[in-house]
């Protein structure tokens, strides 16, 4: 006797007891001899189980979330949610986490709980392998909707491809950009001016305009290597860290304060704004700087010192600064949401994918299934991110005390220590010296002597403000470890529809020789930041260099910074980008040196002249045949004006904000109490998420909501009244115009001076007349104003000073 | 001709002078116009403009505009069904409305003897019942409402509108918001997220200070008159155009120097409509602009109108003193009372206003909170907690019918029961009256479309007149 040829067929129109039978004839028939022990658990255990409680909503009638469970193909295959058994993983299979009951989001039968006894002998059942008459049970993993070898050849997956260069020794850089200018006929526009290059050059690197002394010294410098020594300088400065460290933080949607729902303090989120500063100014190999941020908890081990060992604590900040929805009742979603938003700003900050996208569903347009964003969830999920999930959620943070920090506070408690003894001693002597009362007990202290009883007060005074200056120890924003599991693949990112889980890995595309890996005991988060940094991974030296290019020029090689999916702009000129991520590379990921081959290359030098006929075809500039003009940043806008009026305070900030960790900037109340009053870098100020300083937010400046690697830079009328109207503009350029008024009285000196100090050149015959005149009509207006003549010098200065200010020149970088 | 693809938004970005002007409806122009052929809009637009009336708290519907017989009746009884799931706080028994309810107009709807004068209006209001969204807190519910997200950063409906039909007035910003409250979503409630920065709406003022103090930002000159100003832009622009000589055809130069003189433009423009003493004293009376208890409120309904007459697509008034306003989860009976008393007459002013001018028409009023609270008690028998299942906005004019209920709640005021309407229904419906299908206004980033109703939203037809 043999079974029917399509046994599932079969089973599928079968009544259960017929099938029981069969299932009975085939064992005894010993068809599979070495599960007939299993065959017999299943036969006489599980079979009648499944079919009292289970077959009537998951078998031949009825299908609920597309499940049956009445064959061994259907149990291989599974329903919405995926196969419900793992064999030998009762933990890990559905089946089990739905008669355990034990989450809320999925709980069978749905009329009550399975008795003890039936869960312990479907438990056994599947920790044993879920033996299954028809065969062994083998949860089909669905297919991928894609090949990854051919997914695998899309430009940004593909291994780093340098093109061969010729042995001269002109820039690399050039040598790739004229090779598609000359595929157009184009030729490049000669270097800009020596004035304008060293304007442009401390603008790029620092933010700043160069002062006039600077200017003079390499427009005398004749030697060969002008430009290179003014580049090193600059990128010696620690303005150059504040500057580009500034970019970084666009990136990591860095802010001060949550936003979103509650708006409370990060009051230690500055501690990883400077440590990304310092990083940048000492040129940290940028993997390294990389691995510290998504892992540096897990480096301490081997770091050398205390203050690297705190720098790479701070560096996890990076993965608890995003907005998060604090007051959310639902504390599970409230965690999804945070890895979310985790993995949403590793892939777009470090390797141009919009990871987030396949969340609910596989990315629609990348190779990035849904079990991929679940495999990386995992890593985080492994990690703690929070400290409390409970309204309103607290965030970890890590203690970065130093050994001196920690004797401070033991010096400190110490003289409190000190202090009470003090006090003790005191009382017990005047006790001793015989104040005590008829039945022996002390005197009450009222009735101690006057003199007496002042030292016990001063002594308590001194004692209680020692007592309120108790040195907190420093703690950063941060992660660590959690409890080690994987992550459900939830139904449309439903987390109260959760499916199979799935383990903790690289989505599959990107482990192109297979070969990632999780130590035993490991969240997977180290071994996703050595990945992530290592030759396997092309895309984020690709997705780092190709941000730098979009820095210096204003538009990438790749004109979505943060996008190189499948929706991304191709790059416009490939073997550059494969040249630049390699050099990159193997220049120990120098970000420093990168800027070298870029600022001394003609392309970077070239000028911002449209007379090239190149005009023609390419009129945006897409093929780097000039220099393309580009507004400042937010931060230089304001700093640059500080700068050439001699207000910068140019020292270096800590924490700015007037509210203390996890305090409100705002609670139901609408009064912004921030001030922004400091003169310190724009970099040093607080970045108020939900209301962002409006120096900053007027001119394009990222809100530190979201990853931002590609800024705007609109023109619009508020920007203008601010330049015109705003007391920080005015009272900047007053304090320049004293500086003049104070210099000379004639107005020749003044008029050379002033454009020396705001734009770096002297005016022309022409803009000298209009400025003459300028001066003479404000001098009447004021005086008809009604300013005082002894104000009204000044006030005609002022009034020119802001004028520069206000220029396209100063606003520009050309 | 460019050989290459042309970056419409990156030239927008760089170029676009004034506060959304010609260059964003021009895409929308560009957008449909590819779309259909001719029309500048996906739909026939039914409304020009939107003025909404944002009750920060979330108001009691129960007491309100969504009448409960049976809740009056089941006071102090058990809810005879299920909380929601995640509640924001535990809640009693039912609690009925202190207040009582009379049928009104011609309609007869009931309203609750809290707004007597938005009563006499009802004919031209459309209730909207069946309102509910998704979060329980205020922040959450907020941004829900602005923006159609609870959990990222998008751009808010203003936002939306005036990236899709820019301004009508080349010397005003497309969206303002009026005294906005700077907690739960502050900034990102009227931001611009990734679309253009000139969408984003302008903030006169917020909540903690009064409608009085509402400018916007730098408009006045502390230093300089405006001769003296004018002089300073003078010789600016003589320098400003030589730089432009030596280079020619760099657009953001150029948009530059425009900007300057809208700016020194808008500088009378803006004072000029918010100076309410140019209304005649009947209709400074009809706002109630006279009486303390009425007068900060009206003030902001009045300038609401004064922009929507001089072509702002989006005004947002915002009904918040420094605290959470209609949020009464003790003291309902006080707080209410004294929350609609102060934007009763204001409301009902607006409305006549608008429709003895001809504007109701074309403009579509939205009135509503970040939710509305439990029918069931929280803590005595003078509270409600919040409550996102279920509770009533309401819309008039601007192609909506007025004198009806759309959608109803549950039998206790608790559930959305009868045509839900999601915030994200909402949102498509506002759009679609505006001539938009919330489908097809899109902007791509991060290399995805989005909408502002994400991957949501049905219009609801059945409220157009």
């Amino acid at each position: 006797m043999s079974v029917p040829a399509s046994t599932s067929e079969f089973v599928r129109r079968c009544p259960i007891r017929l099938l029981l039978a069969l299932l009975v004839i085939q064992i005894s028939l010993g068809s599979n001899a070495t599960c007939a022990a299993g065959d017999d658990t299943f036969t006489t255990k599980i079979a009648p189980l499944l079919q009292q409680h289970c077959l009537s909503c998951h078998g031949p009638d009825a299908q609920e979330s597309g499940l049956r469970l009445d064959s061994l193909q259907a149990l291989n295959t599974g329903g919405k949610a995926g196969p419900p058994i793992i064999p030998g993983k009762p933990d890990e299979s559905l089946l089990m986490m739905a008669v355990r009951r034990a989450d809320a989001t999925l709980q069978m039968p749905p009329d009550g709980k399975l008795p003890d006894e039936d869960i312990a002998v479907l438990q056994q059942w599947i920790a044993e392998g879920a033996q299954h008459p028809e065969g062994a049970v083998v949860p089909v993993q669905p297919a991928l909707p894609f090949q990854p070898a051919q997914a695998r050849q899309f430009w940004a997956f593909r291994p780093l491809q340098p093109p061969a260069l010729p042995a001269a020794d002109a820039n690399p850089v050039d040598v790739l950009t004229e090779r598609l200018l000359q595929q157009r006929g184009f030729v490049r526009n000669p270097p800009a001016d020596k004035l304008t290059l060293i304007r442009r050059a401390s603008l790029m690197l620092t933010g700043l305009p160069p002062a006039p002394a600077e200017i003079d010294a390499f427009l005398a410098d004749a030697s060969p290597t002008a430009f290179a020594t003014v580049i090193d300088r600059l990128l010696d400065s620690q303005q150059y860290g504040e500057h580009w460290g500034r970019h970084w933080l666009d990136v990591v949607r860095y802010a001060d304060s949550n936003g979103l729902d509650e708006n409370i303090a990060h009051g230690n989120a500055w501690r990883y704004r400077n440590y990304v500063i310092r990083s940048i100014q000492h040129d940290k190999p940028f993997d390294q700087f990389l691995r510290e941020q998504l892992a540096g908890d897990l480096l301490t081990d081997s770091a050398s010192d205390e203050q690297t060992r705190n720098d790479r604590l701070i560096a996890t900040g990076f993965l608890s600064l995003g907005p998060k929805v604090l007051a959310e009742g639902d504390e599970k979603k409230l965690m999804l949401d945070i890895i979310d938003e985790q993995l949403d700003t590793i892939g777009r900050s470090m390797l141009g994918l919009t990871i987030g996208c396949a969340r609910c569903h596989d990315h629609k347009f990348d190779p990035l299934t849904q079990a991929d964003y679940y495999s990386l969830a995992g890593i985080f999920q492994s990690t703690r991110t929070m400290e409390s999930l409970k309204r309103i959620a607290k965030w970890h943070e890590n203690s970065v005390a130093t050994t001196a920090d920690r004797q401070r506070l033991e010096q400190h408690q110490a003289q409190i220590a000190a202090k009470k003894a003090e006090i003790d001693g005191l009382l017990q002597q005047s006790s001793a010296a015989g104040s005590t009362t008829a039945a022996g007990q002390p005197v009450p202290e009222n009735q101690l002597p006057a003199e007496i009883q002042q030292q016990l007060a001063a002594l308590r005074a001194s004692l209680r403000e020692l007592e309120a200056a108790v040195p907190e120890l420093p703690t950063a924003m941060g992660v660590t470890e959690a409890e080690i599991a994987n992550a459900r693949i939830l139904s449309r990112g439903n987390h109260l529809a959760p499916g199979r889980l799935v383990p903790r890995t690289i989505p599959v595309v990107l482990d192109a020789d297979s070969s990632f890996r999780i130590s035993d005991g490991h969240s997977g988060r180290l071994e996703f930041a050595e990945w992530l940094t290592s030759t396997r991974n092309p895309l984020t030296p690709r997705v780092i260099v190709n941000r730098v290019w979009r820095w210096h020029f204003g538009r990438g090689i790749v004109a979505t910074a943060d996008n190189f999916g499948h929706q991304s702009e191709p790059p416009v000129n490939p073997p550059l980008l494969e040249w630049l991520a390699a050099d990159f590379v193997s220049s120990g990921w120098s970000l420093k040196a990168l800027h070298r081959r870029i600022l001394l290359s003609q392309t970077w030098q070239a000028s911002a002249d449209r007379s090239n006929p190149a005009e023609q075809t390419d009129p945006d500039n897409h093929l780097q045949w000039r220099w393309s003009v580009q507004r400042l940043e937010a931060e230089s806008v304001r700093d640059s004006i500080l700068a050439v009026c001699g207000r910068l305070d140019r020292s270096i900030g800590e924490s700015m904000l007037h509210v203390k960790n996890r305090e409100f900037l705002f609670d139901h109340t609408s009064k912004d109490l921030t001030s922004y009053d400091s003169l310190r870098r724009s970099v040093y100020l607080p970045v108020i998420r939900n209301n962002l300083y409006d120096a900053m937010s007027l001119f394009d400046c990222t809100d530190g909501t979201v990853p931002n690697g590609d800024r705007g830079a609109s023109t619009v009328a508020s920007q203008a009244l601010f330049l015109m109207n705003s007391p920080l503009v005015i009272s900047a350029a007053e304090h320049l115009a004293r500086d003049l008024c104070s210099s000379s009285s004639d107005f020749s000196v003044r008029a050379d001076r002033l454009p020396r100090a705001v734009l770096g050149r002297q005016l022309s015959a022409a803009e000298l007349d209009g400025l003459q005149q300028a001066a003479r009509q404000l001098n009447i207006q004021l005086q008809a104003d009604g300013v005082p003549e002894a104000e009204r010098d000044l006030a005609v200065w002022t009034s020119l000073s802001q004028t520069l200010l206000m220029s396209n020149e100063f606003l520009y970088i050309r | 001709m460019s050989e290459f693809r042309s970056h419409r938004r990156q030239a927008l970005r760089a170029t676009a002078v004034g506060f959304g002007s010609t260059a964003c409806s021009a895409l929308l122009h560009a957008v449909s116009a590819a779309d259909s052929g001719t029309s500048p809009f996906h739909f026939q637009p039914r409304a020009k403009r939107v003025i909404f009336m944002f009750m920060k708290g979330g108001p009691s519907q129960v007491d309100t505009f969504d009448y409960k017989p049976k809740l009056q009746q089941d006071d102090g009884k058990s809810l005879p069904f299920a909380k929601p799931r995640v509640q924001f706080a535990p809640t009693g028994n039912l609690l009925g409305s202190p207040w009582r309810f009379r049928q009104h107009g011609q309609s007869g709807i009931p309203v609750s003897e809290l707004f007597p004068h938005v009563a006499r209006c009802v004919d031209d209001i459309c209730f909207l019942n069946s309102c509910h969204g998704t979060n329980a807190a205020h922040g959450g519910a907020a941004l829900k409402l602005h923006t159609g997200s609870d959990n990222f950063v998008r751009p808010s409906m203003g936002a939306w509108v005036s990236y899709g039909l820019g301004t009508e007035n080349q010397n005003l910003p497309a969206f303002i918001t009026i005294c906005p409250t700077l907690a739960h979503g502050g900034r990102n409630n009227w931001g611009s997220a990734f679309l253009p920065a000139q969408s984003q709406g302008i903030p006169l003022g917020v909540a903690s200070q009064p409608a009085t103090a509402a400018a916007v930002r730098y408009i006045a000159n502390p230093r300089w008159s405006s001769p003296a100003q004018r002089t300073q832009l003078d010789l600016l622009r003589a320098l400003n155009e030589q730089q432009l000589q030596q280079n020619p055809a760099e657009m953001a130069l150029e948009a530059r120097i425009q900007s300057y003189e809208l700016a020194f433009r808008m500088q009378t423009e803006m004072p000029r409509l918010q100076d309410l003493t140019q209304e005649t004293h009947e209709t400074q009376e009809l706002y109630g602009l006279h009486d303390k208890v009425t007068e900060n409120f009206a003030r902001q309904c009045l300038m609401a109108r004064r922009f929507a007459e001089a072509g702002v697509r989006f005004i947002q008034v915002t009904h918040s003193d420094a605290f959470v306003q209609w949020d009464q989860h003790g003291d309902l009976r006080k707080g209410h009372t004294k929350n609609a008393l102060e934007v009763d007459r204001p409301i009902a002013g607006l409305l006549t206003d608008l429709k003895q001018r001809g504007l109701l028409d074309d403009t579509l009023v939205l009135w509503g909170g970040e939710f509305g609270r439990t029918p069931t008690a929280q803590g005595t028998t003078d509270g409600r907690d919040h409550n996102p299942e279920g509770f009533t906005m309401w819309m008039a004019g601007g192609g909506v019918r007025g004198g009806m209920r759309y959608g109803a709640s549950d039998e206790y005021g608790y559930y959305a029961a009868e045509n839900p309407m999601h915030i994200h229904d909402v949102h498509a419906t506002l759009l679609h009256l505006l001539g938009m299908d919330h489908e097809r206004l899109t902007y791509r980033y991060a290399g995805r479309d989005f909408r502002l109703t994400d991957v949501a939203g049905k219009v609801h037809h059945g409220i157009f007149s």
